[in-house]
């Protein structure tokens, strides 16, 4: 399966590398595919590896939310024709699609109920979560083509981003049913075996099975990045909006503390409050999000501010707008995209700090599973040629990431040329 | 006399996210010594890729894709690693250093915004001086400053505003300096692109006099791109209408005023309001222009011209002879 | 009674000035781009508001529709004046003053089909429910020209053109159904070719809805074609008003008459050479002393940097401000 969704996008690469849109290189082209061709197969791989699991659960989620994608899939297909006959309007046709795929939602529980009466509806919302994220891939790679070409390559920048963070979620969301060993279980295996059968990536100094940990340790990360950015966002956005609306010494004050606090080394502060607030994963997103927040809050100052004397907000104004109406209707949706990139880019910032912040010993309890403890744990064992701990958990980490700034790439250079336009 | 300038079947093209958009389309234009050819036409008609085509500075994502601009160049250019040698040359034959050596000494280009043409960091003599050592290294700073302060003169600014820096002058002194720097080595050719388009009135007028005057005193050619026609009636020996990147017809200013051959350049005359006669209907042409990213088989005009015909939509009407003494790209005239 | 009547209305902006000019200066800087404006408009007439950049015409206009408030000075519509006019009741006046903007590009929020567009203006003043809204603003894209209304209505603003982009301007601007409409350079921004299409669009409009407009530009060919009136104004003031006639061919004003002659005309036998005015326009932070005019004036004398002209009517219909005619 990983090898013909890897082949199938190696081919959509290839015929866009015969017209390129930007003059980019050809070597940058392969190296693009080459990033999407294997966290796909990295990530297909190690699902494979694992499937036969210990819960006997394995292969049944991965078929049942694999089959999910492709019914996604073929309503999606559907959808196109309908639309392309004229029988619905884009935006019925889009809410067909979202209807289908609720009403397979609905579906999904008497199965999950049948497979397993005890936990079903954990079980359940690992199919809706997975089937999603693989309707997804698979819609995208089959019917974004068009819009692929508009945008040129830094539309394929933002999809190969997100290709691979959702390679990732969906592994993440299902890593509960396919592990072979409980993440956190010490001593299911001999200490710091290199990788062999049995145990495909080996084995860390407790003996715990680093395949298990490798897959399910992603989980943590992501909520505490996912976490992060609702609150910069909340938080971020309106203080911007406000400071730049009202102006004044309210602006001024908001402005000198969010510069003091963009002052700061990011790491040093978020490890400083980690270490006030304590370990869990709010505390963890908490650290993060003050350091961000200025992020936001700038750029969406700036934006704020040029828009704000565009003739079409003084036209509002003619037409008997209050502030609050300019502030909301017409300001705050043209200021929003350029905080999407923000928001991209603190995603991957987010996973790193995390790392980060585990490396150093703050944010969580030492028996979760989570890819900064490997770092951790691994890198120590690197001195004794124990490569294979610090090495797996650390690919994903980077591709994790990889995967959030390639998005953020991808939608800046796609909103650039839109404002000039 | 040969022609100074001679462009033949120039394209350019630009890549956008919607398609590839012909700004120039197949034009060959030839400027005579010592005239000014104006350059009309609509917003995006082309004029100006043409213009910075011919000085190739068209930015990307456009580039030229075929033809021939030929210089007639009056004298040896040394440049970096040579000398591009006197007679007829095809600029766009020459390497990037080549056509650095040409630009400013043989080729002038004024840009439309002079607020934003200038170094706000460097004082107005600076830029003089610049470009005078960019082109001639040797001559010494004394009479670089003495060229600079008579260039001044002749432009109506004070010398001693030579030490001022470029946000102390208004708009239309700044348009000068533009046109001060242009005039620096002499060129033979001074393409202006919408010189005065941002200028107030009463300046507009000043500027177009002291264009005139210097056009005598330094026997200048010039390519005037503008969509003001009222411009070009006053400054223009001849000019040439463009649509969609073709020229539609090029014809010497009262000829093409008086007896408009095509009918695009009929319609924009009945368009163009005439502020000594306020009581002429003003007409318009319905429609409006294809997309240069869809163009149509044919004549472009078509789907607004009065006086389509069939075969206008089987292949763009070739450039003809004209009555008035120019020439057109009108089937209507096909066979007179 | 006239509906619009301007009583020596000013406008002082202050300057901006950087934080150690505020701490060692006293003095504040002030533009003065509206400085002492009087005059007034008829129902029913279009009056134009002519001049260069600096002249304070478009500040002139946004003033009347209290888009900025006025330094000083009386505004009065229809007899009341609403110089001072604050909080509900402006809202409720915005529905009878209109004003359009000069650029077609960038007046039209980018993100709001252009039927929304329309529709906000009904939206933001609480007229009507949501289908209403709808209804009447297909009926107004009808009436400007962008039929069939269906499918212009959820086109965004880039998906136009220019003439397109301005007729949804126009549109904006009458659904309120308003009686007096400020329309600032409508169509400098404009394909010349299309120019004329949305003049006969702002006329007819003002037959049926009974419109009165102020006209502001810088391009008096078009000003002279549209309009029944005209005022030349310079450097905040006012220096000359008559009707489009005798604006042209009988110019009273040294600067009237410069500005005609320098009017690029697209008749290439057209007689040049009137004499103009040296130099430029002058800022308005510090404007001349007396007339502003006189540093450029071919006719100036002793009087004209002493003491400032009064705009007076010098002839039926025809006032002008200089020493030349007291």
């Amino acid at each position: 399966m990983g090898k013909s969704i890897t082949i199938s996008g190696v081919f959509i690469y290839l015929r866009l590398v015969q017209e390129p849109f930007r003059d980019r290189s050809k070597l940058w082209w392969i190296v693009l595919g080459v990033i999407l061709g294997g966290t796909i197969a990295l990530v297909a791989s190690l699902i494979i590896l694992a499937a036969r699991s210990s819960s006997g659960l394995g292969i049944p989620v991965v078929v049942g939310t694999i089959l999910f994608g492709v019914s996604m899939l073929v309503v999606g297909l559907f959808r196109t024709l309908l639309i392309r006959q004229g029988t619905f309007s884009p935006r019925i046709g889009t809410l067909f699609l979202v209807g289908i795929t609720c009403l397979l939602g609905v579906i999904t529980i008497p199965v999950s109920i049948f497979i397993l009466p005890a936990g079903w509806f954990d079980l359940w919302t690992v199919f809706v979560m997975g089937g999603v994220a693989i309707g997804i891939i698979l819609l995208f790679l089959y019917s974004r083509y068009s819009w692929l070409k508009e945008r040129g390559s830094p539309g394929l920048l933002t999809i190969t981003g997100f290709l691979m963070v959702l390679a990732i979620i969906y592994m993440t969301v299902i890593s509960y049913w396919i592990v072979p060993y409980d993440p956190a279980d010490i001593n299911v295996g001999p200490i710091l075996w290199p990788p062999h059968p049995g145990f495909p990536l080996g084995t860390t100094s407790l003996g715990q099975d680093l395949l298990s940990r490798t897959i399910a340790g992603g989980g943590i990360m992501l909520q505490v990045a996912f976490l992060s950015v609702l609150i910069c966002f909340f938080v971020g956005v309106p203080l911007g909006l406000l400071s730049s609306f009202r102006g004044g010494t309210l602006d001024r004050v908001l402005s000198l503390i969010m510069d003091a606090i963009f002052a700061f080394p990011g790491l040093i502060l978020a490890i400083a409050i980690a270490a006030m607030l304590g370990p869990g994963v709010i505390n963890m997103a908490l650290a993060i999000a003050v350091v961000y927040i200025p992020s936001y809050f700038r750029v969406l100052r700036s934006q704020v501010l040029t828009i704000k004397e565009l003739p079409y907000v003084e036209a509002a104004k003619a037409l008997g707008a209050r502030d609050r109406d300019t502030m909301l209707g017409y300001v705050l949706p043209n200021a929003l995209p350029s905080i999407i990139v923000v928001m991209s880019i603190n995603f991957a910032d987010a996973v790193l700090t995390a790392a980060g912040l585990t490396f150093v010993g703050l944010g969580l309890p030492i028996d979760v599973a989570d890819w900064g403890w490997d770092l951790t744990f691994g890198w120590h064992q690197l001195i004794t040629g124990a490569w294979w701990v610090i090495t797996f958990p650390g690919i994903m980490i980077v591709l994790l990431a990889l995967g959030f700034t390639l998005v953020g790439e991808g939608l800046n250079e796609i909103l650039t040329p839109m404002l000039k336009e | 006399m040969p022609n100074l300038l001679e462009i033949h079947n120039l394209s350019v093209e630009y890549k956008t996210r919607l398609g590839i958009a012909r700004a120039v389309d197949n034009v060959s234009i030839t400027l005579d010594e010592n005239k000014t050819l104006g350059l009309a036409g609509e917003s995006g008609c082309g004029k100006s890729t043409l213009g910075r085509a011919i000085i190739r500075l068209v930015p990307y994502p456009g580039r030229i894709l075929e033809g021939e601009i030929l210089l007639n160049l009056d004298e040896d250019v040394p440049y970096e690693n040579g000398v591009v040698e006197k007679g007829q040359i095809n600029l766009l034959q020459l390497d990037d250093d080549q056509m650095r050596a040409l630009r400013g000494k043989k080729l002038a280009y004024i840009f439309q915004d002079p607020m934003t043409s200038l170094n706000p960091m460097e004082r107005i003599g600076k830029h003089f001086v610049e470009i005078i050592k960019a082109h001639e290294p040797d001559t010494p700073k004394e009479d670089a400053q003495v060229r600079t302060k008579d260039l001044l003169e002749a432009l109506d600014i004070l010398p001693e505003r030579v030490l001022d820096y470029p946000h102390q002058f208004s708009g239309g002194m700044r348009q000068r300096v533009m046109i001060g720097l242009g005039l620096t080595l002499t060129p033979q050719l001074l393409i202006a692109d919408e010189p005065t388009t941002s200028l107030d009135v009463i300046v507009e007028a000043q500027i177009l006099n002291l264009i005139s005057d210097l056009k005598d005193k330094f026997n200048l050619t010039m390519m005037l791109i503008t969509h003001n026609l009222g411009v070009l009636a006053e400054t223009a020996d001849s000019i040439a209408i463009m649509y969609t990147g073709r020229i539609m017809e090029i014809a010497p200013t009262e000829a093409l005023f008086e007896s408009p051959q095509h009918p695009y350049t009929q319609a924009l005359l009945q368009s163009v309001p005439d502020v000594r006669k306020p009581d002429r209907k003003l007409s318009w042409i319905p429609g409006s222009p294809p997309s240069l990213t869809e163009p149509i088989p044919g004549c472009m005009f078509r789907p607004r011209c009065p006086h389509a015909m069939e075969i206008c939509e089987m292949e763009p009407p070739p450039l003809i002879k004209s009555a008035s003494g120019g020439i057109v790209a009108c089937y209507l005239y096909e066979g007179s | 009674m006239p509906l619009i009547e301007v009583k020596n209305v000013m406008k002082h902006f202050p300057v901006q000035k950087g934080f150690l000019d505020t701490l060692f200066t006293r003095q504040k800087e002030f533009v003065k781009a509206v400085d002492g404006i009087s005059f007034e408009i008829e129902e029913g007439e279009v009056f134009g508001l002519a001049g260069e950049s600096g002249s304070g015409k478009t500040t002139m206009g946004r003033l009347i529709v209290r888009l900025i408030d006025p330094t000083a000075g009386q505004i009065l519509f229809a007899g009341q004046d609403i110089a001072k006019i604050r909080g509900k009741q402006l809202r409720l006046l915005k529905r009878r003053l209109q004003f359009t903007f000069q650029d077609p590009y960038s007046s039209l929020n980018p993100r709001l089909t252009i039927g929304n567009a329309i529709a906000d203006a009904l939206r933001l003043q609480g007229i009507g429910n949501k289908s209403e809204q709808k209804q009447r603003t297909k009926k107004i894209l009808e009436r400007v020209g962008l039929s069939p209304a269906s499918s212009f209505y959820d086109r965004l603003p880039h998906q136009l053109s220019g003439g397109q982009r301005q007729r949804v301007v126009f549109g904006r601007a009458i659904i309120l159904e308003p009686e007096f409409v400020v329309t600032d350079e409508p169509v400098a921004m404009v394909d010349v070719s299309v120019r004329a299409q949305i003049l006969e669009l702002m006329k007819d409009l003002q037959d049926e809805y009974s419109l009165t407009y102020l006209f502001i530009s810088h391009d008096l060919a078009t000003a002279r074609h549209i309009c029944d009136r005209i005022g030349i104004m310079y450097l905040g003031k006012i220096v000359e008003i008559a009707d489009k006639d005798q604006i042209y061919t009988d110019s009273l004003h040294p600067y009237t008459v410069s500005l005609m002659a320098a009017i690029p005309v697209p008749d290439p036998k057209a007689k040049k050479g009137e004499k103009l005015p040296k130099g430029e326009i002058p800022s308005p932070i510090n404007p001349p002393s007396g007339c502003n005019f006189h540093p450029r004036c071919p006719k100036t004398f002793e009087r004209c940097a002493e003491e400032e002209p009064a705009l007076r009517e010098v002839k039926k219909e025809h006032w002008v401000a200089c020493h030349l005619y007291d």
